[in-house]
């Protein structure tokens, strides 16, 4: 065979590096890293930043997850019982299997931070030299009492009953919300250093007197008149709220037999489990149809459960005196067109009433103002916000809770006790003209809700107001995951006692909850933009990613794979 | 060149027999080759392996089919395969088995059997369900062949069982013993 | 040292004694047994070479090439559909002019399902730009592995040597197994004319545009026309060490040949017997055994060839619509002599199908009797039954 030498090798090689290329000049649009507001904290009342709490859950920062919810909400264990969580309703995620389960998860955060004895976040502020007194500690006084410490104004809250809570402690019952619990957390609020003082009548006597020893008085007395219901013999309807505070000082004796409850709301239905824990069999009178019954679902569900009888489309419209009880006289109706609010209204169906006999009859359909100075006079000079009202003048009074909340809820009231002592700070910094704007500012996106956080300038502030829509996020990354449940007591049980009725969510369980969460519009270093930028440019910064414009082409890929909508793509300006 | 067919299921050592017996007859001067029925093998199922001996360098590479005996390593395969096909006359049919195989009845075969199973259970060798009898078969064909010697066969069997290598030695020992055979019957 | 080894553990032994240093695999049936023996290797120490498990054969050649752009020995194994779904990487290696060795067990590709010994797999990769290498039985399984490196090596292309499915692959007979020193004075460390180094930083094979891809692939072509000489030194080179030749073309008794018959792989083999027993009754036959063919040995083919009155080409593959791939290459090498002789070309033993003596002393038969060669390929052995139930 003949010689041979060495074929030639030509292939190309390249010694320069590619940054000589700056292909950052071929962008005509760049992403941005623009945090957004979860559909969730919009709704949530008291503000809470729900997909920072579940973020740092999912990773087991379970310490942070706490401090998350309460720098805007310092009863997350009250609240993770008895919250009628709007949140779960916008959640994002019912649009791919079943929104996350972020009031047992606020539960399960409130009770771990009670175990572990983490107090409240005082953010030491400078002490404002302010003092405010405020009338009431329920959820509404209390969280004005906290955001007022936090912010550096001295805080004395006077309450006429014997132990702080309100409705917390008097109206919602044991099964619902155990007051260990609920003292345990308003405790932590008066470490902040607010002043209690109880059995203090709370009067138009005490207004004055305050007045002239604080900077401003907060009133949050919520409604103390039950609703009356205006038909022949009402004096034989026994209060149902009453009867639950009752319940909570001690007594333990209910009617014997069949006991009609009045109302569809969830005072009808606390009345009415309660009533049955007592012994009697409670049966639920609604003047309109089942599906219009105020009272959340779950507790509708829950009573029927453990044998309240539900009875629908009959009106109350007498009481009389019977052996052994009373005469209840029930107008069949039927229902009408909706009105102009949508509601459907309830009329008369026109078949002769039917008399029924009870042990008992109690009302179950709420409460009202109990005197005029409890809600604020028609005046030019009161700064109506969503969640409260602000006399301004001489002697400012903040009104709170829910003679003045959209809706009236635990939620709403720890919303408006906020919106009020972030208005008196900024009344007492920067003067009245400054307070409506500084509420504005402070808003979680497009939501009433205001933030403590966002008040304080911190990272919840950097959030654009656009809620992220289900279709921002990029669900190629969430596989359909079923919702975790807590477990409840087996309903026989439950009917039996008033233990709390809802278990906690096991740990594990929890952690795979929260991990469901899409976070959306907050970062949680998932690194995909980092990962899938075909050019590198994305950098693990301290804090958080950033983008070497010099080579992004702006390709746009991160914002796809960005997989919660925190990155978008903005036109270059010219 | 003598070529010798094995009968055996999968998981049974078959094919580690030829192999076996491959390399002590090459130790003992003889050019081998072995090779399995190609295909899969799969637990329980019938297989066959093959092996060539011859004094020169084996070319042939096609399958067996005339081969010059057979060895059979589980008796119940007969009622299903034919364990005869295209063996020589004169041949030797080895089957583990208590006794003298019953359906294999054809004069023109030397038979030879040797109860493997029990051999192997008495060494522990393998299961009651699953015995590993290769090693005792081994022993058995070379008494019935005449070759090769056993110090060969106990080197193979030292260098190719992973494990209880003496046990196996021993198998070997005693179905090189205990096997027994029928010879050609006279026409 | 003899002894008795199985044809995939003689390349996986000839891999072992090269020192290759990355060893990439994907297990397929009946390659298997050759990335197996490598991975034990690797795990019992007995070879120092780094072992990457890969989820598909693309990947187990995207593996090797990238170690070998670093300048380090890399081996690799497939067969049939794992050699298919490697097709892109195959060009990739070779323009990117890595000396990689893989063994290549030749099997069918389905449908039908078949594991079984056909060339297809290996003959439909002949343009990728890779030296093919076929093996007669587990000796030359292991020479031409230890030869294919150092072929790669000194041409920058890379090298598949390729054995029979099963016939080879799953067969134990003697192996000579060379000693560690004397394959480590045949195949020195490599000492690669390029590769990746973090000291001197580069990236290689950046985009080429018309200026100057055609060039690139010329230079290919360059490499391909060198490497039967080189291939030629290095079996000189091994005959040296080791004492056994490897030529790219063997010739057994083809100058005064009536037929000869011309074979690749295992055939070859039982071809010998074959020629044998015709000699010693009086027939005038040759063998040509064909171990190169990429690059084609057109030269070599014409010189033992080219004055045979008859030739029979054995191919155990086919080219859909052309016939046997071995025959057409030599009917091509053939056609510029002035005097060609006739080309007969015969299919045989596809899938699996044994080729047992009969068979090729049956060809050896056909040639002497027909006046012709057939115009297209003979398929020999073909069930009657069964085409005709095709026809139906």
């Amino acid at each position: 065979m003949s010689a041979w030498s060495r074929p030639p090798l030509l292939f190309p090689v390249s010694h320069t590096t590619t940054e000589a290329n700056r292909t950052g000049a071929w962008r005509f649009a760049r992403p941005v890293f623009r945090p957004k507001t979860a559909p969730c904290a919009a709704a949530c009342p008291a503000g809470i930043d729900i997909a920072r709490v579940e973020m740092f859950a999912a990773r087991g920062r379970l310490h942070e997850a706490w401090q998350t919810i309460a720098r805007e909400n310092p009863l997350p264990a009250v609240c993770g019982r008895v919250c009628f969580h709007p949140c779960e309703a916008a959640c994002n995620r019912a649009q791919l299997d079943a929104p996350i389960a972020i009031n047992a998860l606020e539960r399960y955060l409130g009770d771990a931070a009670l175990a572990a004895g983490t107090p409240l976040a005082s953010f030491d502020a400078p002490d404002l030299g302010r003092k405010v007194a405020i009338a009431g500690a329920g959820p509404a006084g209390l969280a004005a009492a906290c955001f007022l410490a936090r912010l550096g104004v001295s805080v004395e809250i006077f309450e006429a009953a014997a132990e702080p809570g309100g409705v917390l402690r008097w109206g919602i019952p044991a099964y619902r919300l155990p007051k260990a619990v609920l003292a345990r957390e308003i405790e932590r609020i008066l470490a902040l250093g607010v002043g209690l003082h109880c059995n203090r009548a709370v009067d138009q006597a005490f207004l004055a007197e305050a007045a002239g020893r604080f900077d401003a008085v907060i009133i949050g007395v919520g409604f103390s008149a039950p609703v009356r219901l205006h038909i022949p013999g009402e004096d034989r309807v026994a209060d149902g709220l009453d009867f639950l505070r009752r319940v909570q000082t001690g007594q333990t004796e209910a009617p014997r037999g069949e006991v009609a409850v009045i109302g569809g709301g969830n005072t009808a239905i606390d009345v009415a489990r309660t009533l049955l824990r007592l012994g009697a069999r409670p049966v639920i009178v609604y003047r309109r149809r089942r599906r219009d019954m105020p009272a959340f679902i779950h507790e509708i569900a829950a009573a029927e459960a453990e044998g309240v009888r539900i009875e629908t489309l009959l009106a109350p419209v007498g009481v009389a005196a019977d052996a052994g009880g009373v005469r209840l006289t029930l107008q069949p109706m039927r229902p009408d067109q909706p009105g102009g609010d949508g509601r459907v209204r309830a009329v008369p169906a026109g078949q002769a009433p039917t008399v029924r006999h009870f042990a008992a009859v109690f009302s179950g359909i709420g409460a009202e103002v109990g005197a005029f100075w409890h809600r604020p006079a028609d005046e030019a000079e009161t700064l109506r916000l969503s969640h409260c009202a602000l006399r301004l003048g001489q002697h400012p009074i903040a009104y709170v809770g829910d003679p003045v909340t959209p809706a009236n809820s635990v939620a709403d009231a720890i919303g408006s006790g906020k919106q009020a002592a972030l208005a008196l700070h900024t009344l007492f910094t920067e003067g009245p003209r400054a307070v409506a704007r500084a509420l504005q500012d402070c808003r979680v996106g497009p939501g009433p809700a205001v933030s403590l956080e966002i008040y304080q300038g911190a990272e919840r502030a950097g959030r654009a107001s656009r809620t992220v829509a289900f279709a921002d996020i990029n669900t190629d990354y969430f596989p359909v995951a079923a919702r975790r449940h807590p477990s409840a007591l087996p309903p026989g049980r439950a009917a039996a006692t008033f233990d709390e009725t809802l278990e906690a969510l096991a740990p594990g369980e929890a952690l795979a909850e929260a991990g469901r969460c899409f976070n959306c519009g907050v970062c949680n270093d998932c690194d995909n933009c980092r990962i899938f930028c075909p050019d590198q440019t994305v950098q693990a910064v301290r804090d958080g990613r950033r983008i070497d414009l010099d080579y992004c082409k702006g390709c746009g890929v991160c914002t796809v794979e960005c997989p919660r909508a925190v990155l978008e793509m903005e036109e270059e300006s010219a | 060149m003598l070529e010798i067919r094995f009968h055996g299921r999968g998981g049974q050592g078959t094919v580690l027999a030829s192999i076996s017996l491959a390399r002590a007859f090459f130790d003992a001067g003889w050019e081998v080759q072995t090779f399995p029925n190609f295909g899969v093998e799969r637990r329980g199922a019938p297989v066959e392996a093959y092996l060539r001996i011859d004094h020169a360098r084996i070319r042939l590479r096609s399958g067996v089919y005339t081969p010059d005996h057979v060895v059979v390593m589980d008796a119940k395969l007969t009622a299903t395969v034919e364990v005869t096909r295209g063996l020589k006359p004169g041949g030797w049919v080895l089957v583990n088995r208590p006794g003298p195989p019953e359906r294999i009845a054809l004069p023109q075969y030397r038979l030879a059997w040797v109860d493997a199973t029990a051999i192997a259970l008495s060494q522990r060798l393998g299961t009651a369900t699953h015995p590993i009898i290769n090693t005792a078969m081994m022993g058995a064909l070379a008494r019935t062949l005449g070759m090769p010697e056993m110090i060969h066969i106990e080197s193979a069997i030292r260098r190719e069982v992973p494990a209880k290598k003496e046990e196996n030695v021993a198998a070997a020992r005693i179905a090189f013993q205990q096997v027994q055979f029928r010879p050609v019957e006279e026409a | 040292m003899r002894q008795v080894l199985e044809g995939s553990h003689a390349i996986s032994e000839a891999a072992r004694l090269a020192r290759v240093q990355v060893v990439s695999g994907y297990p397929i049936t009946p390659q298997t047994h050759i990335i197996e023996a490598l991975s034990q290797h690797c795990a019992d120490g007995t070879l120092a070479a780094r072992f990457i498990p890969v989820e598909s054969e693309h990947s187990a050649m995207s593996a090797v090439i990238g170690a070998a752009a670093t300048g380090v020995r890399a081996f690799t194994a497939t067969s049939s559909h794992g050699l298919a779904l490697m097709h892109e990487m195959l060009h990739w290696a070779a323009a990117a002019r890595l000396p990689i060795v893989m063994g290549e067990v030749n099997r069918a590709l389905g449908p039908g399902w078949n594991i079984w010994m056909d060339q297809s797999d290996s003959l439909a990769q002949r343009d990728t730009g890779w030296i093919q290498l076929y093996c007669e039985d587990a000796q030359d399984a292991l020479d031409t592995t230890l030869i294919g490196f150092r072929l790669a090596e000194a041409v920058n292309l890379p090298v598949m040597v390729i054995i029979d499915a099963f016939y080879i692959s799953h067969t134990y007979e003697p192996v000579d197994v060379p000693e560690q020193a004397a394959v480590d004075r045949f195949l020195p460390p490599p000492n690669p004319r390029f590769r990746l180094d973090p000291a001197d930083p580069k990236s290689l094979y950046p985009m080429v545009g018309p200026p100057a891809f055609m060039e690139m692939r010329r230079s290919l072509q360059d490499a391909m026309e060198v490497a039967e000489a080189a291939l030629a030194q290095a079996a000189a080179a091994f005959k040296t060490e080791f004492g056994r030749s490897c030529p790219p073309i063997e010739a057994d008794g083809c100058e005064d040949a009536e037929i000869v018959l011309v074979t690749t792989g295992s055939i070859t083999s039982t071809a010998r017997l074959v020629v044998e027993d015709l000699r010693a009754r009086g027939e005038r036959v040759g063998l040509c055994k064909l171990k190169l063919f990429r690059p084609f040995p057109a030269e070599g083919i014409r010189r033992v060839l080219g004055r045979a009155p008859r030739v029979a080409v054995i191919d155990r593959n086919v080219s859909f619509g052309v016939g046997g791939i071995f025959a057409q290459e030599i009917r091509s090498a053939l056609c510029s002599l002035e005097r060609r002789p006739p080309v007969f070309s015969y299919i045989v033993g596809l899938g699996g199908r044994d080729v047992p003596p009969e068979t090729i002393a049956e060809i050896y038969r056909s040639t002497r009797e027909a006046a012709a060669p057939d115009p297209e390929s003979r398929w020999v052995g073909l069930n009657p039954e069964l085409m005709g139930a095709a026809a139906r």
